[in-house]
């Protein structure tokens, strides 16, 4: 299988969406947004791989 | 404390009452001979612009509210009015709303005709409300369906003679009970039999059975309302100092660059709803993160204040 190259992706956030992300962060053990994003990818990915 | 009867009295066919519940009494709904369907409305005493409502009721409960539930009055306040206590038949509706003499005309050919919406309108004129004041109703042993594809179908009931339903009152109610008029459809099994309708003083049993609920600061009062004046007019004219303050508005978008390695990327790849996002990787990813989200975080089932968690102020 092909290597997929690494790549950056833009979300389009509203002030309300961002709060939550913020209230978050604590609650998910990161520091950042980005990091933060990036933890729920690798996870629902995980949920995926075991349905 | 053991419960101790108040008052008792029989629903002729054909009508309803209005009947003043106040907090820690139990309202009991019983068949006399079987099969009855029974439509219910419920006001805050003290203010009747608050009122049970099916809408958020259903979305918290279902289709098929019991025993164990709430009945909910509508937003801003979303208060839990009653507690569902018990229930010997466990068939309930909150998806048609009350009957009107409109349907029995339409369908029937009925000039006049007994039906839940007029019922209703006469017991609540008791206290001074006006046929514009009748909500959709609860409708105790009322068997309905949702079927494949969306269509809901009413059938026949089976409620036996003693059959009841009793809910708890959290706040002071006017609570208002009738026997459904349909008696060309098969709601009530084609026939219209009378109710026997029972208030209590609650035993600590039945006090004790309520699940403790939190108190949220969205659950707002008048005195939070930017207009907490009843209108008293009917005609709609404009208000020329009318400034708009809706919450949060405007809404402001921001982006946020996620870097994400080339395993990273392959995850979205295989996560990402094309159907709906197209090449839209942004967006793609935002879905992915706030689904994360609820199945991590959410407790509140369809918006339902969470009985975990505490009230957030
Ligand atoms: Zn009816």
């Amino acid at each position: 299988m092909p290597e997929i190259a690494p790549r950056t992706v833009t979300l389009r956030l509203n002030q309300q969406q961002l709060e939550l992300l913020d209230r978050t962060l604590p609650r998910a053990g990161v520091t950042d947004r980005a990091e933060l994003v990036r933890l729920a990818l690798r996870e629902a990915a995980e949920q995926e791989a075991a349905r | 404390m053991t419960r101790t009867l108040i008052s008792e009295e029989i629903i002729a066919p054909g009508t309803g009452k209005a009947i003043e519940l106040l907090k820690g009494q139990v309202l009991r709904i019983e068949q006399v001979e079987g099969g009855q369907c029974v439509d219910f409305n419920a006001f805050n005493l003290h203010d009747y612009k608050e009122f049970m409502h099916c809408g958020r009721t259903r979305t918290v409960h279902g289709f098929n509210p019991s025993a164990g539930t709430f009945l909910w009055s509508a937003p801003p306040r979303e208060n839990a009015m009653m507690y569902f206590l018990a229930d010997t038949v466990g068939r309930n509706d909150v998806l048609f709303p009350r009957c009107s003499a409109f349907l029995y005309e339409s369908a029937y050919g009925f000039h006049d005709h007994t039906n839940c919406h007029d019922i209703q309108a006469e017991a609540q004129r008791e206290y001074g409300l006006t046929p514009d004041d009748v909500h959709d109703s609860f409708n105790f042993f009322m068997f309905t369906e949702v079927e494949v594809g969306g269509t809901v179908k009413i059938d026949r009931q089976s409620s036996k003679p003693g059959d009841h339903v009793e809910l708890l009152a959290l706040m002071d109610v006017l609570a208002v009970p009738n026997v459904c008029g349909a008696d060309v459809m098969r709601t009530s099994n084609f026939s219209l039999k009378p109710i026997r309708v029972s208030v209590f003083q609650a035993s600590a049993e039945d006090l004790a059975q309520v699940p403790a609920l939190p108190r949220l600061a969205s659950q707002r009062t008048p005195a939070q309302f930017r207009n907490p004046t009843i209108k008293a007019t009917r005609e709609l004219t404009r208000d020329p100092a009318y400034r708009p303050e809706f919450t949060n508005a405007p809404i402001r978008e921001e982006t946020l660059e996620v870097a994400l390695s080339g395993e990273e990327a392959a995850m979205l790849d295989r996560l990402a709803r094309r159907e709906l996002y197209g090449d839209d990787d942004g967006a793609a990813l935002r879905d992915v993160l706030f689904s994360w989200w609820e199945t991590r975080f959410l407790t509140a089932a369809n918006g339902a204040p969470s009985m975990e968690t505490d009230a957030a102020g």
